[in-house]
């Protein structure tokens, strides 16, 4: 999972190890490099340096490859339930 | 770009026909909205419930495929002007306050004078069949008109001629007031002949509106903003509505349900309790015209308990359930997102999904109730003090399906403004959804409920 991927360089050298991890432009606060990341590449797309820019697409492409993933999972969940509904409607009707 | 699109277009379309699918044939045999319908489903009542909290479950996995932040903003910001002459409009809000102010004079005449048999009084059809069912429904269908027709409005021009007192409420109060005075309108509606006694409903109108002015002269808009539970309703249900009045005074139309993505719609914990209320009244209103409440509350009062005191009790500890829920709901989803977000904030800014939901009960509970007595309303319209038999309108069998069609309806404006709204809150994607976990089981929750209220014959409350 992307959480332990670290981004290949630390955005913000001065950022503290662990979480909270704080937006250098706004008092906003976020549990995870990634999510700060994405945020910074979002809300302050003018201001990024170019190691920021390099980490928003890093923590762009995997979370494309998260929502991958659960969108494959939503799908098995939509045919479970629906087969589910059809074989249980075939059984008590 | 296209790609995404395309695939959004795509999801939405498989949504909506798996669940007409799957609510088509649950309701086929389990809706009985026409109050004479007291047969046993067709289908077990756990399958009819599970299949409506499916369909929900299933819009949120449907809807979770829509991952285009791009799409979402441009839904949201579809936005075009309507241009009405400023002849036009004053000549408009005058038709409206005049009609407002007949409207209110012809209750409380007719309900004093007219004939005291409800179905033929115009009080008792103006206010349940023309104005909370008729007027409501336009409310979130079409967009809210009421502070034009609104006749206690009066007050605020005579404020600005008469010495009027300045009175503030204070800050921390918000909108509590009209939390307050919303559950005390449905307990009043529940527990006395409100919808059947023509006199005490001219009683009841002419006492509140007595209220009203004085309270709109007293304490001005703010009155109307966060006092008066009737305002509140139509404001909150108007957010749903395509026309609006942006911050100028200027119409504009809107996606419907967009409205309740904007950030200020819901400013602080009362407003979320206001909605909350307004989604757990409807519910409580159908709870206590169920057989298992008719057994529940003779058991109650047997044990001693006087039914005075179950019925406000029973409408408190409903809406603290239901807030609970939510509450729990919100913060639950703030942990699954891993959010640093303040959690009243989250509460603030996914409220207003609830009153799409809302809505959906609106139409489902009206509908029907306005389609069949209009006839009455317009026999008695014309003639007031002595109207035409009633006629009502019979409605085919097939109709309780598009009620629950409504419901269905309502939820998915709901789950697609709460996915918008967490795109919209949070960085990551995989935020957004997992944000959503907890929401969308109390949504299905409240599904499941209302369902099962829907599913039960009607039985007219007891000890009231």
């Amino acid at each position: 999972m992307p959480e332990h991927t670290t981004p290949p360089e630390p955005a913000e050298p001065s950022a503290s190890s662990g979480p909270p991890y704080d937006c250098p432009y706004c008092d906003r606060a976020f549990h995870r490099e990634s999510y700060l990341a994405l945020h910074r590449g979002q809300t302050h797309p003018d201001d990024l340096t170019d190691a920021e820019r390099q980490a928003f697409e890093t923590a762009r492409d995997e979370e494309e490859e998260a929502l991958r993933l659960f969108r494959l999972q939503a799908l098995a969940a939509l045919v479970f339930i629906y087969f589910g509904f059809l074989l249980v409607y075939a059984f008590s009707l | 770009m296209r790609c995404p699109q395309r695939r959004a277009v795509g999801a939405g379309l498989v949504a909506a026909s798996l669940a007409l699918a799957l609510t088509g044939r649950a309701t086929a045999h389990g809706g009985s909205l026409s109050a004479d319908d007291s047969r046993a489903l067709a289908v077990p009542l756990w399958l009819f419930l599970s299949t409506g909290g499916g369909v929900v479950g299933v819009s949120f996995l449907l809807t979770s495929f829509v991952t285009d932040r791009e799409l979402l903003r441009a839904v949201r910001e579809r936005r075009r002007d309507v241009v009405l002459p400023s002849g036009v409009r004053r000549w408009l809000a005058i038709c409206a306050r005049a009609i407002g102010l007949l409207g209110l004079a012809a209750v409380l005449v007719v309900g004093v004078v007219g004939p005291a048999a409800p179905l033929s009084n115009l009080a008792v059809l103006v206010v349940w069949v023309g104005w909370w069912a008729g007027f409501t429904m336009t409310t979130y269908l079409v967009g809210n008109a009421w502070p034009a027709f609104n006749p206690w409005r009066v007050a605020l021009p005579l404020r600005e001629r008469l010495p009027a007192p300045d009175w503030r409420l204070p800050e921390r109060v918000g909108s509590w007031p009209a939390v307050a005075g919303l559950l005390a309108f449905i307990w009043l509606e529940v527990v006395s002949p409100l919808a059947g006694d023509p006199r005490l409903l001219a009683g009841v109108v002419g006492a509140y509106s007595a209220l009203a002015v004085a309270g709109g002269f007293a304490f001005g808009e703010e009155w109307f903003e966060r006092v008066d539970p009737i305002s509140r309703v139509f404001a909150s249900f108007g957010a749903v509505a395509p026309v609006y009045r942006d911050a100028g005074g200027s119409l504009g139309l809107r996606v419907p349900g967009t409205g309740l993505e904007s950030p200020d719609l819901v400013r602080d914990a009362s407003d979320v309790a206001f909605v909350v209320a307004l989604l757990w009244v409807t519910t409580y209103d159908g709870l206590v015209a169920t057989p298992p409440w008719r057994g529940f509350a003779t058991a109650i009062v047997g044990a001693g308990v006087p039914a005075a005191v179950l019925y406000p009790v029973a409408l408190l500890a409903g809406f603290g359930v239901f807030l609970a829920i939510y509450r729990v709901a919100v913060s639950r989803g703030r942990r699954d997102a891993e959010s640093y977000r303040d959690p009243l904030e989250l509460a603030n800014r996914f409220a207003p999904s609830l009153l799409a939901i809302a809505a959906g009960y609106h139409v489902a509970h009206y509908l029907g109730y306005f389609i069949e007595l209009s006839p009455a309303l317009l026999g008695a319209l014309s003639a007031p003090l002595a109207p035409p038999a009633p006629v009502a309108v019979v409605l085919p069998p097939w109709f309780s399906v598009v009620s629950l069609g409504f419901v269905l309806l309502g939820h998915l404006g709901a789950i697609w403004v709460a996915h918008a709204v967490a795109y919209d809150l949070f960085p990551s994607r995989m935020q957004a959804v997992r944000s959503q976990y907890a929401l969308t089981a109390a949504m299905v929750f409240y599904t499941m409920t209302s369902l099962w209220i829907v599913s039960r014959p009607y039985a007219a409350p007891p000890f009231v």
